[in-house]
This record gives C-alpha cells, sequence and structure tokens, in this order.
C-alpha cells in the first residue's frame, strides 16, 4: 500500500453513493409503514380540511420520488426536517441525544475491553488453566445474555434490593442542575465545569447501564482476542521465540501486539453496532438516546427522525472505520511506510 | 366535539421521546436544586409537576393534547365557571357543581369570571352578558367585548376543533354574535339550546386578547396561529415563562391579574414520559405532583405520611368500539354478547386496582341526568352464548380487539377479554398499535373492535351523547346510526326545560344499553399523587388541573 | 452482533468416514459441546411436549390470581393478568425456536445463493460482473444500517405477525451468507476442477451446483448454530419493544418485556424466568457453535486429537 493519503480519498469516493444508498432505502422503507403523519400530527379531532391543507404544507401529496428529492435537497442545506413528534428540528434533537447515546456506548464499549482483553489473552495463554475455563465460559454465556433483560436483573438487584444505584431514570438527577454542554458528554462537561455534585450523580446514572452493555460485550471482545492470540502463540514466529529462551510474558505480548489489527476492528464494529444496538438498554434505563428516539419514529410515523439518526450513525460508523484504517498504520510498520 | 384528554393515554398520543430526564441543556428553573435560606421562601411557591408530556401547542383550536389543557386553564380566563363544592367523598377535594338546580337562574350553579352578569331571553334565543371591567390581559391590554367577538370569528375562520363549539350551540354565522356596547356582548340563536351558558365554561373557550393577536399576527396571520404555538395572550391568572417541548413548561404568576392572585408563583412543569419515573421523583421529593400513574403505582403510595393520592369519580369512559358497520357487529344480539362477556369485576380489581367503576351509562355517571338503571351486562356467559346461537353463531367466529399500546391499561384488559370471550366461542386476535397510529385507526373506523378512552368536557348528557351516538357527530367512531336515538338528541339540545330533558335523555340511555354500540367497560377515576402538604387539588370535567387551585401548608 | 469471521472450509478436508469418529471423541473430551446439544434439544422438546406439560393453558387470563409469586401451584409464578408462567415459557420455544430457525434458514439459502453467484461472476466483466458488484454494493448498504431500527421498521412496515418477524431476521442476516459465500466461492472458482468441468461443457448453472457450492458451504454451516442463537435474542429484542408478535403468544421476549414495570416494584419473576429461559437456549445454541467451528478448523482439530490420542497413551502406559 502507498500513503496514507490517496487510501482516505479512495474510501472517501465510496463514502457519497453509500450514503445515498442509505437514505434511498430508509426513506422507501419508513414511508411504506402505514400513517399518515398529517392525521398523527392534527390528532382525532381534526377535519378533513385540515388534514388536506397541513399534507400540502408538508409536502405528502407529492408523489414519493419527489418528497425524496425535496429532502435530498433540504438536505443539501443542513437541514434534516423536522420530528412531528418533538415539534423541533431532527438536526437539534439528534445533537442533543446523540452525545448520550455515545457517552453510554464508549464507556460500555471501554469496560467491554476493560474485561475482554486482559480474559481474552489469559485463556489464550492458559488454555487448560482455571482462568482460561473461566474466560472460555464466560464467552460463552456473554453472547447469550439479552441485554435489555440483563439491565432488568441488574435494577432489581442494584436498585430495587440493594439501593446502592439511582432509580433508572435518564442520565442525571433530576434535582441536579446539568452541567453548560461542551461535549455533551454529562460526565466530561461536568469535569470541565468542575461541578462535583453533577459529576457523581451522571456517574452514578452511567453504572448500571454501562455494567449491562460492558459485560455483555466483553464477549465478542473476548472471543476474538482468544482466538487470534491463540493463533499467533501456535505461528513459527512465537515457537521460535519460545525455543530462543525468550520469558513467557514476552511471547504473550508480542503474540498480542500481532493480534491488535483484529481485535481493533471487532472494537470497531461493535462501536457501530451499539450506537443502534443499545436502543434497549436506552429503554430500559430512559436514556433519552438517539436509538430511542429513532425508534420512536419508526413506530409513530416521524420518518425525519429516523432518516437522521441513520445518516448520523452511519457517517459515524464510517468515521470509526476511517480511524481504524489510520490506527493500521500506526501499529503495522509494514503498511504505508 | 370530544376533549380526548381524558386520561393516562393522552400522554401518549404525543408522544413521547424519553428524553425527559435526559435534558441537555437549558434548565432554566433549578427546582429547590440547591436550596439556601433565601430559595426556601420560592421554593414553597413553585410548584413542580412531573407531567408526561410538556404541551405540544397552545392554541386550543388545533391541540388537546395533555400538558395543552393543563396550560390552557392557567393562561387563560372563561366567561363563566360553574361554583366549586366539596367532592362528597374525597375529603380535601373540591369539584364543580354540575348538578341541576331547579331553584338557580337557568338551573345552573355559575358563578362569572370576564362575564359579570349574564342574562336568557324567555324564549331562550337571545343570551346577553355584561362583562368585568378593569381585566388586563397578560400583554397588558385591556378586556373588552372585541376580545370576546374576536375569539369567536376565529373558531369561524380557523375551522379547527373551534367549529364544533359553534356548531354545538347552533351558531351558523359571526353575526350571531354581537358587541352590543364596549363590554356588554350578546349572543342570538335560532332555537333555544341548554347548552348556550355551559359552553362558556368549557375550557375549549378561553377568550384571547384580541388586541396583541391581531398585531402580532399582522396580514399574513390575521389569527395569530403562529404566535399561539409557542405562547399566550389572555387573561388568566398566569403567563408563559418558558417551554422547552420535551422537556419544560415554566409559568409564572401575573402581578396584575384581576381576580385573587394564586398562591404558587412560579410552576415548573417537567416532562417525564415514564409512569414509573414520575413516581420516583415524587417519592424522592423532587417534585410535588405526579401526573397520571399507573393503577398499581397510585397504591403503592397509599401508606406514604409526605405523599397523598386524591382519588374521584371522574368523566372519564374507556370502552370497546364495536363496529356496527362491520360484520358480525351489525347485529345488535352479538354486540350484546360481547356486552355479557366483558367481566367487570375482573378488569377493576385487577388492571384497575379499584381505581375505576363499571361502566353503567353510556354518558359519565358523575354528569346530570345519567341513569345506570338500563345496565344490565353483568357477566352472563350462558346469556352471550345464547344471544350468539340467536344471531346464528352459536359456534362463534373470529375478530379483532386492536388497542394502544401507550397505555398500559389497554393491553391487560383486552388480555382478560381474550380469554372471556374465548369461552363464548369468540376468538380475538389482539392488535398492539403504536400511541400515534392508533388516533388514526379510531379515526378511520376500519377495525372491528377498537379501544377508546375519553370524556365529553361539557357535563350535559345531551352533549355527550351527541358526540359519541348521532350519526352525525364525527366521533361516532363504533358507527352506530338509529334514526330514533338521533332525533331524540337533537331533540333534547333544543330544549330548556330540565325535567323533559331528563325524561329524553332516559330513553336515549335505555336505547344506548340495549343496542350496546359499545363494548361497556369502566370509567376510569381520576386520580392525582402529591405531596401531603401540597392542598387546593380541583377536579373538572375537563380533566385538566389548574395551578391556580394549589396551596402548600 | 458482528459475526465472528468463519474458518475457512475444513469440513470439507476431513474424510467422511473419520467424521463421526470424532465427533464422539470430541464429544467425550469437551463435556461442554454436548451441553449445548442437551440444552437445545431440551428447548425443542419442551416446545413440543408442552401441550402435554404444561399444567395451564399459556394464552388464558385468571385475573384472581394476578402476579403471585412462584409457589406449589404456580411453579413460577404468574403475570398481571394471571397467566402462568411456567406454562408460557415451556410454550415459547415454539415461537421462538420457529422464528430463528426459519429467519436463519431462509437467510442462510438465499444469501448462499446470491453469494455463490456474485462469487462466482465477480472476477468476470461485463453485464454479469458489474450486476455482482452492485450486488455487493447493496449489501454494503444493507450492513451499514443499525440493524435493530431496520428490522423494526420492517415490522412496523409489514404488519406485526410471524412471517413478517422471520422475514426480518432473514434480511438483516442475508449479507452475512452473501459474503461468506462469495469469498468461498470466489477462491473454489479458481481451482482445476472447475475449470475441468467447464471445459468439459457443462453450463456455468451445472458447475455452481455440482461443484462449487458443495465445496464452499463448510463456513456457512459452521456459522448457523451461532445465528440461531443470534436470532432468537433479535426476536427477543423485537418482542421488547411491541414489534415482535402479537400479545398474548407466548414469547420470552414480549413476556420479559411486559413484566418490565413490575420489576422495578419488586415483582421479579414476570420477566426473569422467561429470560433465564431465553439465556440458556441462546448458550446452547453458541456451545454448538462453538463444537461446529472448532470441528471445521482442521489445525485446532489436528492439536485436539493429538492431544486426545497422547492422552490415550498416557492412560495406557
Amino acid at each position: 500500500m502507498r500513503g496514507l493519503l490517496p487510501f482516505l480519498g479512495q474510501r472517501m469516493l465510496f463514502i457519497l453513493p453509500q450514503l445515498f444508498g442509505i437514505l434511498l432505502v430508509s426513506f422507501f422503507l419508513i414511508k411504506s409503514i402505514p400513517g399518515d403523519p398529517a392525521v398523527l400530527m392534527l390528532g382525532p379531532t381534526a377535519t378533513g380540511d385540515a388534514v388536506a391543507a397541513l399534507r400540502t404544507k408538508l409536502g405528502l401529496d407529492h408523489a414519493l420520488p419527489m418528497q425524496f428529492w425535496y429532502f435530498l435537497v433540504d438536505l443539501v442545506h443542513g437541514d434534516l426536517g423536522t420530528s412531528w413528534q418533538t415539534t423541533r428540528p431532527v438536526l437539534e434533537d439528534l445533537l442533543q441525544r446523540f452525545p448520550a447515546t455515545l457517552e453510554l456506548v464508549t464507556f460500555g464499549l471501554l469496560l467491554a475491553i476493560l474485561v475482554g482483553v486482559p480474559f481474552g489473552v489469559a485463556s489464550a495463554s492458559h488454555e487448560r488453566g482455571w482462568l482460561g475455563r473461566i474466560a472460555n465460559a464466560y464467552g460463552l454465556t456473554a453472547g447469550a445474555l439479552p441485554d435489555f433483560w440483563l439491565a432488568l436483573v441488574l435494577i432489581f438487584v442494584f436498585y430495587t434490593i440493594l439501593q446502592v444505584v439511582p432509580a433508572p431514570l435518564g442520565r442525571i438527577d433530576f434535582a441536579v442542575l446539568p452541567p453548560p454542554t461542551v461535549t455533551g458528554f454529562l460526565t466530561v462537561d461536568s469535569l470541565l465545569a468542575g461541578d462535583w455534585a453533577a459529576f457523581a450523580s451522571a456517574a452514578s446514572h452511567l453504572c448500571l447501564p454501562v455494567l449491562t452493555l460492558g459485560l455483555v460485550n466483553a464477549g465478542p471482545i473476548l472471543k476474538m482476542t482468544q482466538s487470534t492470540v491463540e493463533r499467533m502463540l501456535h505461528s513459527d514466529y512465537s515457537r521460535y521465540e519460545v525455543l530462543s529462551g525468550l520469558p513467557r510474558g514476552m511471547v504473550v505480548r508480542h503474540a498480542l501486539r500481532n493480534a491488535l489489527p483484529s481485535i481493533i476492528t471487532i472494537i470497531s464494529v461493535l462501536y457501530g453496532y451499539l450506537l443502534g444496538g443499545a436502543v434497549l438498554v436506552e429503554i430500559v434505563f430512559s436514556w433519552g438516546g438517539a436509538g430511542q428516539y429513532a425508534v420512536q419514529g419508526v413506530l409513530n410515523s416521524d420518518i425525519y427522525p429516523v432518516l437522521g439518526f441513520v445518516l448520523l450513525s452511519a457517517i459515524f460508523s464510517l468515521f470509526v472505520y476511517l480511524a481504524v484504517d489510520i490506527l493500521y498504520f500506526a501499529i503495522d510498520p509494514r503498511i504505508g511506510r | 366535539m370530544s376533549q380526548h384528554q381524558a386520561g393516562p393515554l393522552h400522554a401518549s398520543r404525543r408522544n413521547i421521546l424519553q428524553g425527559a430526564a435526559a435534558l441537555g441543556a437549558a434548565a432554566g428553573i433549578g427546582i429547590a436544586s440547591r436550596p439556601g435560606p433565601a430559595h426556601a421562601q420560592d421554593a414553597a411557591r413553585t410548584l413542580v409537576i412531573a407531567s408526561p408530556a410538556t404541551p405540544q401547542g397552545l392554541d386550543i383550536e388545533f391541540d388537546v393534547s395533555l400538558g395543552s389543557i393543563d396550560a390552557l386553564g392557567a393562561l387563560y380566563d372563561y366567561m363563566l365557571a360553574y361554583e366549586k363544592m366539596p367532592d362528597p367523598k374525597a375529603p380535601g377535594v373540591m369539584r364543580e357543581d354540575i348538578g341541576v338546580h331547579g331553584d338557580r337562574p337557568n338551573g345552573l350553579a355559575l358563578r362569572g369570571r370576564l362575564a359579570e352578569k349574564w342574562d336568557i331571553s324567555p324564549d331562550g334565543l337571545k343570551a346577553t352578558f355584561v362583562l368585568r371591567q378593569g381585566v388586563k390581559s397578560n400583554w397588558g391590554n385591556t378586556f373588552s367585548a372585541r376580545d370576546v367577538k374576536w375569539t369567536w370569528d376565529r373558531k369561524f375562520n380557523l375551522k379547527g376543533q373551534g367549529i364544533f363549539q359553534t356548531a354545538v350551540l347552533g351558531l351558523k354565522t359571526p353575526d350571531q354574535i354581537k358587541v352590543e356596547a364596549d363590554h356588554v356582548i350578546s349572543f342570538s340563536l335560532e332555537k333555544p339550546n341548554p347548552l348556550l351558558l355551559k359552553q362558556q365554561c368549557n375550557l375549549a373557550n378561553p377568550i384571547y386578547d384580541s388586541t396583541k393577536l391581531t398585531q402580532v399576527g399582522g396580514a399574513d396571520d390575521p389569527w395569530g396561529v403562529q404566535f399561539l404555538k409557542n405562547d399566550s395572550a389572555g387573561f388568566g391568572p398566569y403567563k408563559l415563562q418558558q417551554i422547552v417541548r420535551g422537556q419544560q413548561a415554566v409559568f409564572q404568576a401575573r402581578e396584575d391579574y384581576w381576580d385573587e392572585k394564586p398562591f404558587m408563583r412560579t410552576v415548573v412543569m417537567r416532562e417525564v414520559p415514564s409512569s414509573a419515573s414520575r413516581l420516583s421523583l415524587l417519592q424522592g421529593g423532587a417534585v410535588d405532583i405526579a401526573q397520571f400513574l399507573q393503577p398499581r403505582e397510585y397504591m403503592s403510595i397509599g401508606t406514604s405520611r409526605t405523599l397523598a393520592v386524591d382519588t374521584v369519580n371522574a368523566s372519564s369512559m374507556i370502552w370497546l368500539e364495536l363496529n356496527a358497520k362491520i360484520k358480525p357487529f351489525d347485529n345488535v344480539d352479538v354486540r350484546r354478547a360481547i356486552n355479557y362477556a366483558i367481566p367487570h369485576d375482573d378488569i377493576v380489581k385487577t388492571v384497575y386496582y379499584g381505581l375505576a367503576d363499571k361502566l353503567t351509562a353510556p354518558v359519565p355517571y358523575i354528569y346530570p341526568m345519567a341513569d345506570p338503571q338500563y345496565f344490565s351486562y353483568d357477566l352472563n356467559l350462558d346469556k352471550a352464548k345464547q344471544l350468539l346461537a340467536t344471531a346464528g353463531l352459536a359456534d362463534g367466529f373470529s375478530s379483532t380487539i386492536s388497542y394502544n399500546a401507550g397505555d398500559p391499561v389497554q393491553e391487560p384488559i383486552a388480555l382478560i377479554l381474550q380469554t372471556s370471550l374465548r369461552r363464548i366461542g369468540v376468538n380475538v386476535q389482539l392488535e398492539k398499535l403504536p400511541a400515534g397510529v392508533f388516533y388514526e385507526n379510531v379515526t378511520k373506523r376500519e377495525k372491528p373492535i377498537i379501544f377508546y378512552l375519553d370524556s365529553p368536557w361539557t357535563p350535559d348528557p345531551g352533549y355527550a351523547t351527541f358526540l359519541y351516538f348521532d350519526d352525525k357527530s364525527y366521533v361516532d367512531y363504533s358507527n352506530y346510526s338509529n334514526p330514533k336515538v338521533n332525533e331524540l338528541i337533537e331533540g333534547g339540545l333544543q330544549t330548556l326545560d330540565d325535567n323533559e330533558r331528563k325524561a329524553t335523555y332516559g330513553q336515549v340511555q335505555k336505547i344506548l344499553m340495549d343496542e350496546a354500540p359499545w363494548g361497556f367497560i369502566a370509567y376510569p377515576k381520576y386520580a392525582l399523587a402529591r405531596k401531603a402538604k401540597l392542598s387546593g387539588f380541583t377536579y373538572y370535567t375537563s380533566n385538566n388541573l389548574r395551578f391556580q387551585d394549589f396551596a402548600r401548608s | 452482533m458482528p459475526e465472528a469471521e468463519a474458518t475457512t472450509g475444513a469440513i470439507a478436508e476431513t474424510g467422511r468416514t473419520s467424521r463421526l469418529a470424532t465427533l464422539l471423541q470430541v464429544a467425550r473430551a469437551r463435556p461442554r459441546f454436548a451441553l449445548g446439544y442437551v440444552i437445545v434439544l431440551a428447548a425443542v422438546l419442551a416446545g413440543a411436549l408442552a401441550p402435554l406439560v404444561a399444567p395451564y393453558s399459556p394464552v388464558e387470563a385468571n385475573p384472581a390470581e394476578f402476579l403471585q409469586p412462584p409457589s406449589a401451584q404456580h411453579w413460577l409464578g404468574t403475570d398481571a393478568v394471571g397467566m402462568d408462567i411456567f406454562s408460557r415459557v415451556i410454550y415459547a420455544p415454539r415461537i421462538d425456536l420457529a422464528i430463528a430457525v426459519a429467519g436463519t434458514l431462509l437467510s442462510a439459502v438465499v444469501g448462499c445463493l446470491i453469494g455463490a453467484w456474485v462469487g462466482y461472476h465477480s472476477r468476470g466483466g461485463g453485464l454479469r460482473g458489474w450486476l455482482a458488484y452492485l450486488v455487493m454494493r447493496a449489501a454494503d448498504v444493507m450492513q451499514a444500517f443499525p440493524v435493530f431500527v431496520f428490522a423494526i421498521a420492517l415490522v412496523a412496515s409489514l404488519g406485526q405477525s410471524v412471517q413478517t418477524v422471520v422475514l426480518a431476521i432473514a434480511f438483516v442476516n442475508i449479507p452475512i451468507y452473501l459474503r461468506l459465500m462469495r469469498s468461498q466461492v470466489m477462491t473454489i472458482r479458481e481451482m482445476r476442477y472447475v475449470e475441468a468441468s467447464l471445459v468439459a461443457g457443462l453450463s456455468d448453472a451445472r458447475t455452481i451446483a455440482r461443484h462449487v457450492m458443495p465445496n464452499a458451504m463448510g463456513p456457512a454451516l459452521a456459522q448457523l448454530s451461532v445465528n440461531v442463537g443470534w436470532s432468537i435474542l433479535l426476536t427477543a429484542g423485537l418482542s421488547f419493544v411491541g414489534a415482535g408478535v402479537r400479545s398474548p403468544t407466548p414469547e420470552w421476549g414480549s413476556m420479559i418485556a411486559s413484566g418490565f414495570q413490575n420489576v422495578v416494584t419488586g415483582e421479579w419473576w414476570p420477566s426473569v424466568f422467561p429470560g433465564l429461559a431465553l439465556a440458556v437456549t441462546v448458550f446452547g445454541f453458541s456451545l454448538i457453535g462453538s463444537s461446529v467451528e472448532l470441528f471445521a478448523d482442521p489445525v485446532k482439530m489436528r492439536r485436539l486429537t493429538r492431544d486426545l490420542a497422547a492422552r490415550r497413551r498416557e492412560r495406557a502406559a
């Protein structure tokens, strides 16, 4: 491979048509859901005239391809449409809700990495030891747990019985003023503002949802780490290192280093997936995140929030993959030099 | 028109992004968050309400959602109001005196608000109102007969829900409402109408500040539609300070209000979509009122010393629309059979935890002239089977019950019904509809059986029966049609004599119970979960709160 | 959830006769794999025998006995309208397994067929090559979707029914099989025996069917079991947001959802038991999956059989 820049340029070329495809599919899919936004907006008491007038105003009387075209035109002008449910521009709504989801997913994934990678390495290097067995069992169990159910069980244990965490109601205590928005991450913002009360509240609200996501998603990370490190340990260079008398720890470290690209890949895939995939956990904890916003949109024929969400999360995933490619450049000396 | 904001579900029609607690920004008011000595007084005079939803719009012409109706009673004043009386069953709770009072003028216990004196001509064709002087709006404009005239002209012109308000009074043109003098206005009718005064109290008829609204709208928007989406112009005790949809609405008491100043200087309405969350906030002391909890949650408050629940009989009704245009519900015996298979006691006990009564009349049981004596549908599966056999359906049939996912009581009721109906050979599938889509389906009238929860705001049997059973009403969602019933209902709406009306609507109720256009389920009660020290709760037939009623002891 | 890139075609390499023997060997050496088969069998049996075993009807409300904790009468308690949770839990595999298996098989068949075609024509030019390219881009688009939102939208659009849920599950899984098959076929396409078959005058379609498909199926088969487990989770998730099967169909996800509000107020049983049943079943499928994975990985298999043989020798000595 040559330099980083041409590579990135090539990637960018593919992004636009792909985004277009995603929008196209979601637009027609969501439009095919029965439910007339005009009727829904006006409520059950509206007269036929009022509904017709609103349909005209919203452009719903045009053919679908035309509606899609108008949507694209607005999009180019930075207008993602308006949600009939919140009566606010979708972009505004998303800018508020996306960080909520991102904060949850990021911390959840960090926990998953902290659990998954060490356990994975341990189980690969002590295949037959008790650690390896536990890691193995954990890897299989974690993938089998429905996250929303685990969330409920955690709530029952830690909130209902032990009462050591706040009620599963959103991101911060009702009585605590949220810090001024900088990053949208309440924990980070409260630290920036030096507001310890807000930080404590935000952190305690994060505990259970992060634990849920972390425990469940550590599974795939663990499995991937285990299988790649194991493969590396059985490879010729590792055998050579062992034969050369290198300490076991160093051999494992080298194997891990070589396994990193696979591990990073699975993490990036999880990151992209969880933006929408964490929605069930969001619902359980009334998190008010972007996934919840999109699901409510689907259920209530509110098309623009769904389109906005799909677009934003696709862009986010693409950026994550891009970042991963750049990371590869950094960790693999063979690429790009 | 029906004002659908009756029960808990209202919350949900308008949804519900569970963003509530996740208020990123703009939390203007720090509710008792850092209570210092200086704040103690303010905190006592601040009312914090956890609501399922903030007002969607503030214009009753287009929006009758839950948050909106609570806002309306605070922001606007009305021509008349019912006198208040203590609730006969709930200590400390007040309610409107909506009964028939033979000894009072027009048989009603009314008190003047924006109208000081009123008079109906002996033939019942003209009503004259003398208006209060020196009343100012929240924009400082002085109230006059022009404001009343403009308010009704607006209904004629916008053709939103207001057109129903004009129709129900038999008003055909704006000219029937006339400014007689600066502070005198008259309504002229072609036929006498018993609702003329009652409608002046209806929450849907607030009086606007026409000076402000004509000014802000200009030529493009002569009726101030844009302005009223996010603001108000009226003569009520509060003004809107802030509204961030999905988060909160803040109301400020007006210093220049003409009547008694409200105790609560500031009212904060926070959107908290999940009922468990609202309860939790109340228990934690963060809010004074938690609106629209689930029956089980009200029960859990029962024993608390710092919290209280007020429960009153209300105007809400929940029923099944048995679609008379879809087979086999076109057959009266099938509809009756369904009614005999409704296990009322189980539903009231299991689903409502006793916070409901069985629906024994086609009108709210708290309304004058409501008569439960025609109800005969106590659970009787044998009778139900017999009726099905009479209808030629001895082997039963299959159908679908559609219900609202946003109203937590509907699914359990549907499950109980499904089991009971199976015993008479009727197999129903349950169809759960998301809140938004649910209402669309109700209005389309294409489902064989669909739940409905509603309350007719005006406490009058003619108004209520016209809404749901006259085939000229677009709220006749069960497609029921009976010329005899139409005639009786409409006749009663042109009669001023209460005794005659009582006989007429008795007959209407008898026919309706017999022909069973609905599956009669329950009268859910109105319950308010609040801090024990909060007093003054008053129940209105429009099922809204008025913030000015509350005080803290 | 991301699907682990499956192993390369190893099953094909193992001799047919030795396979059963090795399987038994492996089962003896790794009892947890056997456990997987036992669990899945148990779930299937529970579903099949539910009408005989269940003490109550799974869809009858009994308002007189609502929200009762587990007892001798109701082993796992009752839910908010008095339905017996044990009966519902054992009836549920009928729906959950059926949906997951049907959805997975459908996606595997469709995905593999398209994948084979695309793989076969990917390197070619002309209209077919171009079409193959388009199909891959379409798969990109489908995979770039947030899976869950996509599935809910599909169910909302087509209406709530078992068939729709099956379809939604099939849809989100198709790209996985498509890719697996495509990469396999692209490798095999270059093999000499494929050339030979074409030279011998067999048509493209027959060559694909006779020579390419059978040799490329391995990874896709290995994927199946894991995928069924994952589909069960997705089905439950759909029900949890109310986009799954209709109430009161006994289904684990909707049972968890309907007990959701009760958990916070302390009645845990309506949600916890169906969740456990669900988790154990999915666990069973992933055990099977990992056994298949091992079985399909020649390197690991060789190591394992070597170890087994060594252990046997030790014991004999």
